[in-house]
């Protein structure tokens, strides 16, 4: 068949969009590295300088003081919780996420606007009332306070608090990463799918999240990062109870109101590596799906 | 395999995509479903298919019903018009997809699914693209993927949403050849939708020509093109030639011009006659009152035909003729000359609520 005009188009299809400069933008030297400078300036007075702080602050009194700031018992158990949060909240928005955006990207639905709005509301509302609204739902005086102290179920003040308040915060990143995705990919390899015989479930192993893996996996990367990092709606609903129900965050605010700078910050440090671990990541993930 | 669409209707909110459409199928063969955008004949393929839901009717697969039978059932090959193909999958796993995803049951082992896949390959001529990914393919190669992955899984039917649309002409019209060859290897029942109709005469033994969600003739290439039973068929089937005018005892009267048409004896209505421009009779002389005065306005000289479009003396329209060229150099006419047409053929419809 027409194997030369074939050979002509693949060679063309293989060039990728790289970073390409327009010619009408480009500025003078001079305007070129006062920008840079500001922005490196910038960047390094309000992100690098505190960031450095912390590890000095945290060093300070030596590594042996370090070490036994975050193995201290309270510390530890601050961070199994955290763990333990991030274990059950990024699963779980995970697969709410990855629901909501098929429904609103593979279906026509009356309502699918307020859905989508309604994704967005956490973002909307300050952590702080969110964690208000579960006292208010499950506080003692709450709407369902007494049906829980009969049956003895423990929801403020307790891991399912913490769980029910980060979810609130951070569900909406993942969904948010696969809607546009996904409705820019469309349904047809999808439709294809079924009509040469696959089941729903074979069809969404096989087709789709291949397709969406890596705009899935930067939204939990994000999920993950606040979920670590949440203050406010935890702070209201976990009561503070040390060893209990204080995560990361919150151990450190502890610390910190106890003049304890080392401790806090030594805390504070751990969570920056992850934080650095997470931004890593999600790099790697971007530069690998601009590589796709 | 024999299909039987009855009575189907179907509405997207307020809008009616098909109305009352019953069309039988005989197994076998290759349709063409033939029609403007939004005439409903991708939507027809889509119920099919049952990628879409009906509102009324029934349609019939080898005389069951399978109206509400789910499309993964339906043993339907379905080839989308941008392809559809698996961008994560190499052409090899794309084509692979139908077998890999059956029952453990009824799955092909392993070298089976490779042994198929490579026939299949070697039909479409891409076996050395079977590590490739779709995106590395050109347009009419992804669409010969598109196909062997369709007919991995032995369909019944084979359907076809716009097959040639998104490739460029030359490509176009050698998978146009490439896909009756393989119909007639195959036999297996083909329904294509198409906008083109020249793509549809080409290809097709039937054509059904859909015109807002309804059927407005179905027939054989040569009975649409030669014997269009509505101004719509003949509009959109080739290019025509309109003589607006008035029917009176049996004739039809435009300006100047008056020809016999017995077969509307009684009427007396604005009528439209409808001549195909190779209908058109080009003399240097007046014969009889049959002919009208008109003048040559261009010359289009390209292969064997010559186009020559012409003004109408006695009122203001345009006529598009074809003749032969070796008729055009025996004529000796030049662009101004004035010369006499007479169609050869001439089709009267009467306007209803349609207008050109």
């Amino acid at each position: 068949m027409t194997k030369p005009l074939e050979v002509k188009q693949e060679s063309s299809i293989s060039i990728r969009s790289g970073a390409t400069k327009s010619y009408a933008l480009q500025e003078s030297a001079f305007v070129k590295w006062s920008l840079i400078t500001i922005s490196l300036v910038f960047l390094s007075l309000f992100l690098i300088l505190p960031l450095v702080s912390i590890f000095v602050t945290a060093l300070e009194k030596g590594w042996a003081t370090y070490v036994a700031s975050i193995t201290n018992p309270d510390a530890l158990a601050a961070i199994k919780l955290t763990l333990t949060v991030v274990l059950i909240v990024v699963p779980l928005n995970a697969i709410f996420g990855i629901v909501a955006a098929w429904a609103i990207t593979k279906f026509s639905f009356k309502g699918k606007n307020v859905l989508i709005t309604l994704i967005d509301l956490p973002f909307a509302v300050s952590p702080v009332i969110a964690g208000l609204v579960f006292i208010l739902l499950f506080g003692a005086q709450g709407v369902f306070g007494d049906w829980l102290f009969q049956n003895d179920i423990k929801i403020v003040f307790a891991l399912p608090g913490i769980v029910i308040a980060t979810m609130f915060v951070t569900f909406p990143f993942v969904a948010r990463e696969l809607i546009p995705l996904m409705q820019m990919q469309g349904i047809t390899e999808e439709e294809a799918s079924i009509s040469l015989g696959a089941s729903g479930w074979k069809t969404f192993f096989l087709v789709t999240l291949p397709n969406i893996k890596w705009g899935l996996l930067y939204g939990l990367i994000l999920c993950n990062a606040r979920t670590i990092g949440e203050f406010g709606a935890v702070s209201v609903v976990s009561g503070h109870i040390r060893g209990m129900t204080n995560t990361m965050p919150l151990h450190i605010e502890i610390l910190y109101n106890e003049y304890q700078f080392t401790s806090a910050f030594a805390v504070a440090s751990l969570m920056s590596i992850l934080a650095i671990i997470t931004i890593i990541i999600k790099n790697i993930i971007e530069w690998k799906v601009k590589d796709v | 395999m024999s299909i039987h669409i009855q009575n189907v209707s179907k509405a997207f909110g307020s809008f009616q995509a098909l109305e009352d459409i019953s069309i039988d199928i005989e197994s076998g063969e290759l349709i063409a479903l033939l029609g403007p955008s939004g005439s409903g004949k991708t939507t027809l393929l889509r119920i099919l298919a049952g990628l879409e839901g009906l509102d009324e009717g029934a349609i019939l697969f080898d005389g069951q019903n399978i109206t509400n039978v789910s499309p993964k059932e339906r043993e339907v090959g379905f080839v989308f018009q941008h392809y559809a193909l698996f961008r994560h999958m190499t052409v090899f796993d794309n084509v692979a997809y139908g077998l890999k995803v059956r029952p453990r049951k009824t799955r092909p082992s392993k070298e089976e699914i490779k042994k198929k896949v490579t026939e299949l390959l070697a039909l479409v001529k891409l076996d050395n693209f079977a590590d490739r990914y779709p995106s590395q393919l050109s347009g009419g190669q992804r669409q010969r993927v598109a196909l062997a992955r369709a007919l991995a899984v032995e369909p019944k039917v084979l359907l076809l949403d716009e097959p040639f649309g998104a490739l460029d002409a030359k490509v176009r019209k050698e998978l146009r050849r490439w896909l009756r060859k393989l119909h007639n290897e195959f036999h297996v029942t083909s329904i294509f939708v198409t906008h083109d109709q020249e793509e549809a005469l080409d290809v097709a033994n039937r054509i059904i020509v859909m015109n807002n969600g309804k059927i407005e003739q179905v027939g054989t290439p040569e009975e649409v093109y030669e014997h269009p039973n509505s101004p719509f068929v003949y509009d959109f089937l080739g290019n025509v030639n309109l003589f607006r005018g008035r029917l009176h005892k049996g004739k039809l009267t435009q300006g100047e011009f008056e020809i016999d048409v017995p077969t509307y004896l009684d009427s007396h209505d604005d009528a439209v006659g409808y001549v195909r421009p190779h209908d058109i009779q080009i003399e240097k002389e007046q014969l009889n009152n049959e002919s009208v005065a008109a003048k040559i306005v261009h010359i289009h000289m390209v292969g064997p035909i010559v186009q020559i479009e012409l003004k109408r003396e006695d009122v203001d329209e345009y006529l598009e003729a074809e003749i032969p060229k070796e008729h055009y150099k025996q004529l000796h006419i030049k662009n101004g000359d004035t010369v006499y047409i007479r169609p050869k053929q001439l089709r009267v419809f009467i306007p209803e609520d349609y207008s050109i």
